[in-house]
């Protein structure tokens, strides 16, 4: 038996260089984006329509780009509101990679947005490892989803720099404490920004936008 | 979910790596580093490695993989090094935190998302070598 060194390749690069692509052109604009990730149902569509609607109130002009593995629901939520939009189909692949994102930001007006929201993939597990080239990683859990979600996907929850806890008005329902949840954020991710919300009725949503810059 | 392409990823890159330069003997193992950020099924990738080799003169090597530790860099105080883990146990149950181990600010990953192949382990033809 011999070993023949093969010195070191990253298979993943070509990744990271797409995404450094991406954040290069749209900072060039002057948008700035945020990769919205969460479980299937977490409310991330509704979270950003909410956001989108303080956004435009303070005068910015807010785009979206949809990710699901079919159909085209949350893209259609996002018209309906007015919002510039693209929908990528991922068929059967359980993130967005920032290949698809480079695409897909060739079909929005660029020279029309300040803040674009990518909603990707219902998925707590593989989108952390595709950086996609935005500026901050936020992920949304329901107190629905269970009080153990952060212990359950530590991983995601150790790289995002906001966590938005929604649906607090049915904390009660459904018994989950939402403070079990920041505090076990808080041990994997010091430096991370908890918020509790509601996306439908509006609460947490002030907090959310200083959290991310604004 | 994806290790099926990333060993597909890895397979390619070695093909062309060996292309001109084909190894003398055959490959028992691919010495593979991965960054602890990924999240990997090690069992789902040597599977995957399994199948897509069938067949070909990578046929019947194996993955052996290495986990490499997260490295980070702070923006704020200078620290670079590994990163701090928290938890106990096999790789699932160390979580890296990504905030400095000294001042508590967002820190850069240097390294932990990588895959890469890094040395094969080959046997000579018509022996057992040594």
């Amino acid at each position: 038996m011999h070993e023949i060194n093969l010195g070191y390749e990253d298979i993943l690069r070509k990744q990271l260089e797409l995404a450094g692509k991406n954040y290069e052109l749209l900072s060039s604009r002057g948008i700035r984006a945020f990769n919205v990730m969460g479980a299937i149902g977490s409310g991330k569509t509704s979270l950003i329509l909410k956001l989108a609607e303080a956004l435009r109130e303070r005068g910015l002009r807010v785009g979206a780009i949809a990710g699901d593995v079919a159909g085209d629901d949350d893209y259609r939520r996002f018209i309906e509101a007015g919002i510039p939009a693209v929908n990528i189909n991922t068929r059967d692949q359980c993130h967005l990679d920032a290949h698809l994102v480079e695409h897909a930001l060739e079909g929005l007006p660029l020279d029309k947005l300040d803040v674009l929201f990518i909603e990707n993939v219902g998925n707590l597990v593989c989108p952390a490892d595709f950086p996609l080239g935005t500026e901050m990683e936020i992920v949304v859990v329901s107190v629905t989803e269970g009080e153990d979600m952060v212990r359950k996907h530590p991983k995601i929850f150790a790289q995002t720099d906001v966590l938005v806890v929604n649906k607090v008005d049915l904390a009660l329902t459904v018994g989950v404490d939402p403070k079990r949840i920041v505090a076990d954020y808080g041990k994997i991710n010091p430096h991370g920004k908890a918020i509790l919300a509601s996306a439908k009725s509006g609460r947490g949503i002030g907090e959310i936008l200083s959290a991310l810059g604004f | 979910m994806h290790e099926y392409s990333l060993a597909f990823s890895l397979f390619e890159a070695l093909r062309a790596r060996l292309a001109g330069d084909p190894p003398a003997g055959k490959v028992k193992l691919v010495h593979v580093r991965q960054g602890e950020l990924l999240s990997l099924s090690h069992e789902a990738l040597k599977e995957a490695w399994r199948i897509i080799t069938e067949g070909t003169e990578l046929s019947g090597s194996e993955l052996s993989i290495e986990l490499v530790p997260v490295r980070v860099r702070c923006p704020r105080c200078g620290f670079e090094g590994n990163a701090r883990y928290i938890g106990e146990g096999d790789r699932h149950f160390r979580i890296p935190v990504l905030s400095c181990p000294e001042c508590g600010a967002r820190v850069e990953v240097v390294e932990g998302r990588d895959l890469a192949i890094v040395a094969l382990t080959v046997e000579e033809e018509g022996g057992r070598g040594g």
